[in-house]
């Protein structure tokens, strides 16, 4: 069924987001003072901050429910010790987020759901209203390969550049409420026909894809075979974690105590982790699971299209290029993908 | 096995990684590098677990650390972890003291098949400090003696000095009902028992039904293909084989993702494998070991 639809005009966007700015923080893409030409999702000073063109941002929409560094608990260092749970009480908004990263967050729900389900990231997520907002690619982008392209799940409106402003697609009623007061029109036909023409476009634009569908690409995965590519990989492979904290779909972590100089007082910390580093699969005496760094590159491969693929019944991944983009020795995603899929193809016309 | 749905003790079973307390009652030293703790949650209530468990055990300030559990959930006033001295946490439980207050999340993990096993021959093996968890195993088959069939326990330590549970093994020596066999790798004057490591106990012993016997092995993972090879020569197959694996759980509940194995999340899928759900996996228990322990 079709959503029920508005357009606002480019004011009435900041209107909205100004008054949304009234109650709660409003969440959303903005330029980075130090770094221009790049975003990041941050807490929205001005309306007019509101950055609606960005490609995509360094880190994913992930970090406004789970920072890469947070605090679980704190404890006194007395006996016994005191604890006290931290977590955030703050309804907010998360608006600008685009179609993959909607999926990301979906991920990432399903992820931490599994039973015995995790309460902190659920009790996160309900207190954001989240906006979404269509994009154009960039050449890093590949999301038409995993279907996420035109992903609504999880947002209360969407929003989609149309000649007079924005069309926006309400999901829920929290997505309603940010409307109320906001000046508003229904969609004449062409609104509708901007919308789809975006969408057309998006699609046109789009130059990286994968040459499989995710199922395929799951199956040669599986069938193995292909260590002499994970060993070509991991010959410029850093093990720098940058592909694994950029993802909006990656949601490994580390846990550690620091306490403060009067030793009273100490907190447990949560960080993002990563699969790349050479410590995570290590444990007592020095055994290391995933010593070699092509095990290592293959484990992310295989974690993304294999292992919660077959789990959770989707891909670990986006197709958002985030990890090819902030690679520091230019591995991309698509190009060694597509290069475990042509040695498949080339195994089987052998056969 | 598979279908089992996890379960968590209600008390426990609120995820945000905040554990309960809990106060260490008992420290003993058992060797020069292992300790003996025993341990009662802060409402009194008992753990609950299953052989085969793990808890996660915080000292604040230092981190968390999963512990395998030694005791067995038949004895309910307290419950026993036994810890290797080896990383800053297990140093930091290795300075507690009776009267200590600790944090404990869980019991966490697919333990031992103590259901499915009913009626069965039992052989369990042993390998270093992987006795801790069959601790728990054994204790627990000794207080339901009935429900097992024949018992067999082999136990493979370094050395002498590296045996634990010394009290229990004297307990168990004296049960008739158990065929138990302690081995060391390196003799000294004082060994009077048998040497070699444990695949030369289990190439001779006498198995004359290996239809109704299970296997179950702790230990280091070198030992597992090696065990597992006498075991088929025993006529044994692989899914009435269990192994139990370790990992470097930060979580306990399969998110984090340190212990993954391929598809499987050790803490919560495990830790506690049938041989045969290991079979066509990597990184199972294929592992980079430092040149001493090869």
């Amino acid at each position: 069924m079709a959503p029920l639809m508005h357009v606002l005009s480019f004011d009435g966007l900041y209107d909205m987001l100004r008054k949304a700015m009234e109650d709660r923080p409003v969440i959303s893409p903005t330029e980075r003072k130090d770094q221009p030409g790049f975003y990041h999702f941050a807490k929205l000073e001005r309306a007019e901050d509101f950055a609606a063109d960005y490609v995509t941002t360094t880190l994913p929409p992930k970090n406004s429910f789970f920072q890469p560094s947070e605090t679980l608990f704190t404890f006194t260092l007395e006996q016994p010790p005191q604890l006290q749970l931290v977590s955030d009480t703050e309804h907010f908004v998360l608006a600008g987020v685009h179609p993959c990263d909607l999926s990301g967050l979906e991920a990432l729900d399903l992820a931490y759901s599994q039973p015995p389900a995790e309460v902190r990231w659920p009790s996160d997520r309900k207190l954001a209203t989240v906006v979404g907002i269509d994009c154009k690619p960039d050449d890093y982008c590949f999301c038409s390969s995993l279907g996420t392209s035109f992903n609504r799940e999880g947002c209360d409106l969407f929003l989609t550049k149309v000649g007079r402003g924005y069309l926006a697609e309400v999901y829920t009623s929290a997505g309603e409420d940010l409307l109320t007061k906001v000046r508003k029109w229904e969609p004449a036909e062409e609104d509708l026909s901007d919308a789809e023409q975006w969408r057309r476009e998006k699609i046109e634009r789009m130059s990286a894809h994968l040459d499989a569908e995710v199922g395929e690409i799951a199956d040669i995965l599986e069938a193995g075979g292909l260590s002499h590519i994970w060993k070509a990989v991991a010959e410029r492979c850093y093990s720098c974690g940058s592909c694994n904290t950029t993802c909006p779909a990656c949601f490994c972590f580390n846990t550690y105590d620091e306490f403060d100089l009067s030793l009273k007082h100490g907190v447990r910390r949560r960080t993002w982790d990563s699969c790349q580093l050479l410590e995570f699969a290590l444990v007592a005496g020095r055994h290391n699971f995933r010593q070699e760094r092509w095990q290592r590159v293959r484990h992310r491969w295989h974690r993304k299209f294999l292992y919660l693929y077959r789990r959770l019944g989707r891909a670990y991944c986006t197709g958002c290029g985030r990890c090819s983009r902030a690679c520091t020795a230019d591995i991309n995603m698509v190009d060694v993908t597509n290069r475990i899929v042509a040695h498949a193809g080339k195994g089987a016309e052998h056969d | 096995m598979t279908d089992r749905p996890v379960k968590v003790p209600n008390h426990l079973s609120n995820v945000f990684y905040r554990p309960a307390l809990a106060q260490v009652l008992r420290v003993d030293q058992l060797t020069k590098v292992e300790k003996l703790l025993a341990v009662r949650l802060g409402t009194g209530e008992a753990l609950g677990h299953e052989p085969g468990q793990f808890v996660q055990l915080s000292v604040f300030g230092y981190g968390e650390a999963p512990i395998s559990i030694c005791s067995s959930p038949t004895r309910r006033d307290a419950f026993e972890l036994c810890v290797r001295e080896v990383g800053t946490v297990s140093a930091a439980i290795h300075d507690l003291c009776p009267g200590d207050w600790i944090g404990l999340r869980g019991p966490y993990g697919r333990g031992f098949p103590v259901v499915e096993m009913e009626g069965k021959d039992l052989l369990i093996v042993a390998g270093g400090i992987g006795v801790a968890p069959l601790r728990s195993l054994i204790n627990y088959v000794r207080d339901n003696r009935q429900l097992y069939g024949r018992v067999i326990i082999v136990y493979g330590a370094k050395n002498p000095a590296a045996v634990l549970f010394k009290d229990d093994i004297e307990l168990w020596s004296q049960d008739g009902s158990l065929e138990l066999f302690v081995t060391v790798d390196t003799p000294d004057e004082t060994w009077t028992g048998k040497s070699g490591v444990v695949t030369s106990i289990i190439r001779n012993l006498d198995l004359n039904s290996p239809s109704s016997l299970h296997a179950i092995v702790v230990g280091p993972p070198v030992m597992y293909k090696f065990v597992a090879m006498e075991l088929f020569h025993h006529g044994m197959t692989a899914d009435r084989i269990v192994f139990s694996l370790e990992r470097r759980f930060k979580c306990g509940i399969g998110k984090c993702g340190h212990c993954q194995v391929n598809d499987l999340y050790v803490c919560r899928d495990g830790p506690v494998f049938r041989y045969s759900e290991l079979l066509g996996r990597s990184e199972a228990i294929e592992v980079w070991a430092p040149e001493e322990d090869k």
